[in-house]
């Protein structure tokens, strides 16, 4: 029973740090427009070489479009395959996307592993007795599993000895960075052990989703936490999902925020419309910068500011 | 120090952190060869007594030595008063959440290192690294300013901060042109170009610390004189009456340059340098305007035929006071549009970032003149030869109009139409690489900041000129076209330091000029090659 708390609490820290870290975001106050070309929910033809709306005469007659089927074009290659990281870095590219789509693939076996509990605590009962979609998800979990748990621990290892033994990365490298790739491989090489040794088709593992979702009772007498590599693979994936939200490799989910809401943040102020509100309310916020030329006194506005000529050059 | 450095030794005691020496720099081609054993020269040591000159061989700010040791805490203390000032959405909600996002995500995965032309130029010298003086920050920010840094710095990686770090990441931060290729290439969004433009901010509106060119004699002298050139209303006039009157001499008929005409369509904003440095452009926008039959004026008022915004570069306050002076003239006018001239930061400024600034009737429209111009040309409103553009062309893309505005097709089609020499650079368009003028840096020439510009800064787009016109005999005259004043400097700049119009015959201009060059009635061409017209009556 144990762990299973040990995994509720980590799943609560999870959704607590997520929370905090989005709340945060959309709490930030409008900021000044800093988006960089391509801008990839333009239309296809700008797209293409990254033209905007602003290359048409008179464009503020026009209205402000913006195609969430291109930008879906992009993001989805680009949050699967790292396509970014292929054009701009591909000797990077070939250590980390193992790295990431084995990551990937462990949420998604996590996924169909909660599925499979779902089907069968809730399910018609041919699932718990092996109908089709019950061997396909058994096949579906194992073979996602079995290719993440290879490609993780291989592009833990490379990035691994890259930022140990390339000088660019060692460099910049701080204890934490190696920390948390160690961790990350920590919980790689303990579930394949896992695997490997007890646990080839993830009956295991699919038992203790089950078990997450009924307070830990278990539907067959094996509990992978009997095993040393077991209890370490629950344990480090627990903590990892705690440990993720706190530290910079939230980037996963956070990336949203630096391509939506900065790099491809292209929309116009419009006379009477929200950004003009947002603005308006800003202007109004009291600076304290110190150097004489802003002549801020915590008083004035930055609409006070803006509009005045300072005496001071320093 | 120079190679294996890392962000921590920015704190350590040394003459200099990194020096470039003979042959270090990226090469160049036949046949600029000699150049390439040519290094920065030294500095002049009487010049360089009393300031801090530690970074590397040269100078972009010139701070002045503290005296005592009180006087270096007490900067140390003022740096991160401001450090903290712009996570502070009262100080900084203009840049707040990109600057937070960009800090707290990179990977460090050196992705910006191999799209950073001044690193590569440079002999990949660590310290231009985009993501060095971004680490740096980082490290600064998260001993000194949260919670337990002291003691989570072991593990998120250490940094001591004295005077030496600070004076040093000053200077370090005029060192990046903010041209935003790194921010183009990451993969997870993070833009170490930004953290450099708010390093500047925090130097220049906490510190009063800042290059002279672009804050007294830039921001400053351009809200008090109405020109960063210095230039007041009436020698802008002045200037204006002289332009006329060349532009006669090339057309053979009265151009009139209109002056404050209230309710005009456009109020046309050019960069001031362009008057002094190259009148033709403003001549030439004259020309074609007037061809059209557009209804445009520019302004007298102080300002208001200055288009430059330098506060873009370092100073959000002083940005501010300039955009909203732009605006007002604009709102006074009645027009109904601002048509931004061949000036890519003054594009930048006005259009996309005072966007979020101004309100009401001051958010009159803008529009970039590459659009403009691309109208009157592609529907036929002026009459065309284009035989007469016939000698090869290439364009620069300023970075601040295209990969900042995505402004990159107008000019282009323009050019396909007037220009049949026109060729791209490799790479162009949004992927293109800065002029080396950016940020400042084309007007900056203090110390030996101008030969530092031409030999590392600007030495990938000289590279990318040359290899434009690769196989064209160098006695052919070449046309650089460069639709922007710095970066036309900066160009202009290269191409004397090289001797490239003696060697390889390349010259350079703007858009405009191409445009009249090849305008049916002219009377002379307005485009010279070694004082001799690009095309004989």
């Amino acid at each position: 029973m144990g762990f299973y708390i040990l995994t509720y609490l980590c799943i609560a820290v999870f959704i607590g740090a997520t929370g905090c870290l989005i709340y945060r975001q959309i709490s930030l106050p409008l900021h000044v427009r800093w988006e960089i070309y391509p801008v990839q929910h333009e239309t296809t033809a700008k797209v293409a070489y990254g033209g905007s709306y602003m290359e048409e005469v008179n464009w503020w007659n026009n209205p402000y479009k913006s195609s969430r089927f291109n930008e879906l074009k992009y993001m989805v290659p680009e949050i699967l395959f790292l396509r970014g990281l292929w054009k701009e870095n591909r000797s990077l590219w070939r250590l980390t996307f193992p790295f990431h789509f084995g990551l990937y693939l462990m949420l998604a076996t996590f996924a169909l592993m909660l599925i499979h509990a779902i089907l069968t605590l809730w399910g018609p009962a041919a699932f718990t007795t092996g109908n089709a979609l019950s061997s396909f998800l058994d096949g579906l979990i194992a073979g996602a599993g079995w290719i993440g748990l290879v490609l993780g621990s291989i592009g833990g290892l490379a990035l691994l000895t890259k930022r140990v033994g390339d000088r660019e990365w060692r460099n910049y490298s701080s204890l934490s960075d190696y920390f948390n790739l160690g961790f990350i491989l920590i919980f790689f090489l303990s579930a394949f052990t896992s695997a490997f040794l007890y646990d080839p088709w993830l009956d295991g593992a699919k038992t203790y989703t089950y078990g997450l979702l009924t307070g830990g009772q278990a539907l067959n007498a094996y509990v992978p936490s009997r095993s040393i590599a077991g209890r370490i693979t629950i344990a480090s994936a627990s903590l990892l999902m705690a440990y993720i939200p706190l530290t910079h490799m939230s980037h996963m989910f956070m990336k949203y925020f630096l391509y939506h809401q900065v790099k491809w943040d292209d929309v116009p102020n419009e006379s009477g419309g929200l950004i003009e509100a947002a603005i308006k309310n800003k202007l109004a916020l009291k600076p304290t910068w110190q150097a004489k030329h802003i002549r801020a006194d915590g008083h004035k506005s930055w609409r006070d500011i803006a509009s005045s000529t300072p005496k001071e050059t320093k | 120090m120079n190679t294996a450095l890392k962000p921590s030794d920015i704190a350590k005691p040394a003459d200099s952190l990194c020096h470039i020496a003979a042959g270090d720099l990226l090469p160049l081609p036949a046949p600029y060869e000699d150049f390439n054993q040519i290094t920065i020269p030294p500095l002049n040591p009487e010049k360089i007594k009393n300031i801090e000159t530690s970074l590397d061989d040269t100078v972009a700010i010139g701070i002045p030595r503290p005296a005592t040791k009180e006087e270096e805490d007490a900067l140390v203390r003022q740096f991160l008063s401001g450090l903290k000032k712009l996570f502070e959405k009262e100080n900084n909600w203009t840049f707040l959440q990109p600057f937070i996002l960009s800090m707290e995500y990179c990977a460090k995965c050196q992705t910006c290192s191999d799209a950073c032309p001044v690193y590569e130029t440079s002999g990949r010298k660590e310290i231009y690294r985009p993501i060095f003086r971004a680490e740096v920050l980082r490290r600064i920010y998260r001993k000194y300013l949260k919670a337990g840094g002291k003691i989570t710095s072991k593990f998120t990686g250490d940094i001591d901060l004295n005077w030496t770090t600070i004076a040093r990441l000053a200077e370090l931060s005029y060192r990046c042109t903010l041209c935003r290729r790194c921010a183009s290439v990451c993969p997870i969004g993070v833009d170490n170009g930004l953290i450099n433009h708010e390093i500047r901010k925090l130097f220049s509106q906490e510190m009063g610390i800042a290059p002279k060119e672009i804050h007294d004699k830039g921001t400053v002298q351009h809200l008090r004189v109405g020109s960063s050139t210095g230039m007041t209303p009436p020698a802008a006039k002045d200037s204006v009456e002289f332009i006329q009157e060349e532009m006669e001499e090339i057309t053979g008929y009265k151009v009139a340059i209109p002056w404050d005409v209230e309710g005009a369509d456009i109020l046309l904003l050019h960069n001031a340098g362009e008057m002094l440095a190259w009148p033709e452009n403003v001549g030439a926008f004259a020309i074609i305007f007037q061809a059209a039959g557009l209804s445009w004026t520019m302004s007298s008022e102080a300002a208001g035929y200055d288009a430059v915004n330098y506060g873009l570069w370092y100073d959000d306050v002083q940005f501010s006071r300039v955009a909203v002076r732009h605006a007002d003239i604009a709102r006074r006018l009645k027009v109904k549009k601002i048509v931004m001239g061949e000036c890519g930061h003054a594009h930048k400024a006005l259009t996309v970032i005072a966007d979020r600034l101004l309100t009401g009737d001051l958010n009159i429209p803008r529009e970039s003149a590459m659009v403009t111009l691309a109208d009157i040309v592609l529907t036929g409103k002026i009459q065309l030869d284009t035989r007469k553009n016939n000698f090869p062309v290439t364009l620069h893309d300023p970075c601040n109009i295209v990969r900042a505005m995505g402004i990159v097709e107008p000019q282009r089609r323009i050019l396909r139409k007037i220009a049949p020499g026109f060729r791209e650079m490799t790479p162009h368009g949004v992927d293109n690489y800065c002029c080396g003028g950016g940020s400042g840096f084309a007007i900056m020439s203090g110390y030996n900041f101008a030969q530092w510009r031409n030999l590392v800064s600007s030495r990938k787009k000289f590279i990318q000129i040359l290899n434009a016109f690769v196989g064209e005999p160098p006695e052919v005259p070449k046309y650089v076209c460069a639709p922007c004043s710095n970066c036309k400097g900066a160009i202009r700049d290269i191409i004397g330091y090289y001797h490239a119009e003696e060697r390889s015959n390349i010259h350079y201009g703007g858009l405009v000029e191409l445009i009249v060059n090849a305008m049916v009635g002219m009377k002379k061409s307005i485009i010279q090659f070694d004082g001799k017209p690009s095309w004989e009556p």
